[in-house]
């Protein structure tokens, strides 16, 4: 069992999230950086797929109630472990009574903690994601608070420490083009990749809101709904571009400026509001190509483990 | 005649868009999307094929059968017959007691009954779901009954809450914030997420409501 002392903004349970369900309007939620619950779960050696915890901001306290391994992920929210400092993208040995904080940081808003075994709530619609607007999965469907208990399986062994890098950060966010650049004017279509954008306030699982002073990108279409998607770039006629996330509803009637190609949409988990943000339309080969590097890293660092694992068998 | 935009949105999504086919027809365009969801499903080539208005959204278990399903749709959809889709209906139980009838009566000169009558005697047809799990968008609402969303929004829209929003009229299947006029409620769970089968509708079906009390 982990419990909650203090829960911060946002503390959820997620894994991949929900597929196979959008056509009834359930939204796919899951961890909004699926590549650092990816690493962190490899680290321990845990199905890619196990239940993570995804820290918002930081600020939140937990006790551990057994031993256990932990991998941390993603931004670096300053966490120690009993008051000693410790670092995203290694794993830890966590004994029972132990306090795990994050304070905040700098750069970056989420962070993920994978627990050996993985986080054991209950499974809904094949997932074990929280769907924090429909309130199902995860506990009770709701955001972790104070005094909650997580269950996980406890681990006793020693587990020899390992760590991974984070894949490169890209300044210029890629996207396909989109499918309404005839109905958009050449104007705003080349406004959106001319452009500098700030992150809005009023940003969150469901999507990150833009601004811009630069180019004014407002319009006056409107469209039958259709669906959206995680990674699905609405523009509503204010010209305040949409960067759709996990947790956004199946169905919208904004027009699409693109929609960001899969390499590049983990990124959106780690703005802040008033970071900055550049678009650059890129052909489907490039988009293509993107991903397979990143799974080519993925895949090198699977094997890397793998072998050290073998090497290492005597430890287990 | 005007075919329907293929666009591939990503290496592993494709949009069918037939919403610029036929402003008056858009219930029998419906009709053949929900034909063609209905044969892309089958085919076990995707993950998630989700239709909205006019448009069916297709994503892809692997990127590399995009090119052919980017180019097989068109054909499959010429190839829809006329009421190929068989739809199953449902008969909605429903109180009468929302706390917004009496308005929307006024609103329109007519009296309490004459507002079940209108709802209650439409057939309604599913044309997709969204906003929220099991949330179904329905075609069918009787132009009488058109009503303009209410000014300040609800915090808080009780689960089963039946409504009139402009052009719709809509079944709530969970809480939630909401602009439409309450005019009635059912105790038929249209949604639960720890059910083998959550959603007791699917896009296409199509329903009635059974009046079965009416007031507190």
């Amino acid at each position: 069992m982990i419990k909650v002392i203090k829960s911060g903004p946002l503390l959820t349970i997620q894994d991949f999230g929900r597929s196979g369900y959008r056509h009834l309007g359930v939204s796919q939620s899951g961890s909004l950086d699926p590549y650092a619950q990816t690493i962190a779960n490899c680290l321990l050696n845990n199905d890619k797929n196990a239940a993570v915890l995804e820290v918002t901001v930081g600020m939140c306290e937990l006790e551990f109630e057994c031993n256990t391994v932990i991998a941390l992920f993603g931004a670096d929210l300053n966490a120690t472990l009993d008051e000693k400092p410790i670092y995203p993208g290694w794993t830890y040995n966590v004994k029972q009574k132990q306090v795990l904080k994050f304070s905040t940081g700098r750069a970056g808003l989420r962070a993920y903690i994978a627990v050996k075994g993985g986080i054991q709530s209950s499974v809904i619609m094949n997932s074990r994601a929280t769907d924090l607007n429909a309130g199902f999965g995860g506990l009770n469907g709701k955001s972790l608070i104070a005094g909650d208990n997580i269950k996980i399986t406890p681990y006793q062994s020693e587990f020899t420490q390992c760590g991974a890098l984070m894949p490169p950060k890209r300044k210029i966010v890629r996207v396909y083009p989109s499918p309404y650049a005839e109905l958009f004017s050449k104007q705003i279509i080349n406004g959106f990749t001319q452009s500098s954008f700030k992150v809005s306030h009023n940003s969150n699982r469901m999507g990150v809101r833009l601004q811009s002073d630069d180019y004014s990108l407002t319009h006056s279409h409107s469209l039958p709904s259709l669906a959206v998607s995680p990674g699905s770039i609405q523009l509503p006629p204010n010209g305040e571009p949409i960067v759709l996330l996990n947790d956004a509803q199946t169905t919208g009637g904004y027009p699409l400026l693109g929609t960001v190609i899969e390499a590049d949409l983990h990124q959106f988990a780690q703005y802040k509001p008033l970071d900055t943000i550049e678009f650059e339309y890129v052909t489907f080969e490039q988009a293509l190509k993107a991903k397979q590097k990143l799974k080519g890293h993925l895949n090198q660092l699977s094997i890397a483990l793998k072998s050290r694992g073998l090497g290492n068998n005597g430890g287990r | 005649m005007q075919n329907p935009h293929v666009y591939a949105l990503s290496n592993n999504s494709l949009l069918f868009d037939a919403s610029h086919l036929s402003a008056n027809d858009t219930l029998s365009i419906q009709n053949k999307i929900w034909s063609l969801a209905s044969h892309c499903s089958t085919s076990g080539s995707f993950i998630d094929v989700v239709p909205a208005m006019n448009s069916l959204t297709l994503y892809l278990k692997q990127e590399i059968e995009l090119a052919k399903w980017h180019e097989e749709l068109l054909g499959i959809w010429n190839n829809i017959k006329p009421n190929e889709f068989v739809a199953k209906h449902h008969k909605i139980k429903m109180h009468y007691n929302g706390a917004d009838l009496n308005y929307v009566a006024n609103f329109h000169n007519l009296s309490i009954d004459d507002v079940i009558n209108l709802h209650s005697e439409a057939r309604y047809a599913v044309l997709f779901l969204g906003f929220l799990p099991g949330f179904a968008y329905l075609n069918g609402l009787n132009e009488h009954l058109y009503t303009p969303r209410r000014s300040e929004p609800r915090l808080k829209v009780p689960k089963g809450s039946v409504a009139i929003g402009a052009e719709q009229t809509a079944i709530y299947p969970s809480d939630s914030p909401g602009g439409w006029h309450i005019i009635g409620h059912t105790d038929t769970p249209l949604f639960d997420a720890k059910l083998k089968k959550p959603c007791l509708i699917q896009p296409g079906d199509t329903l009635e409501f059974i009046p079965i009390s009416v007031g507190k």
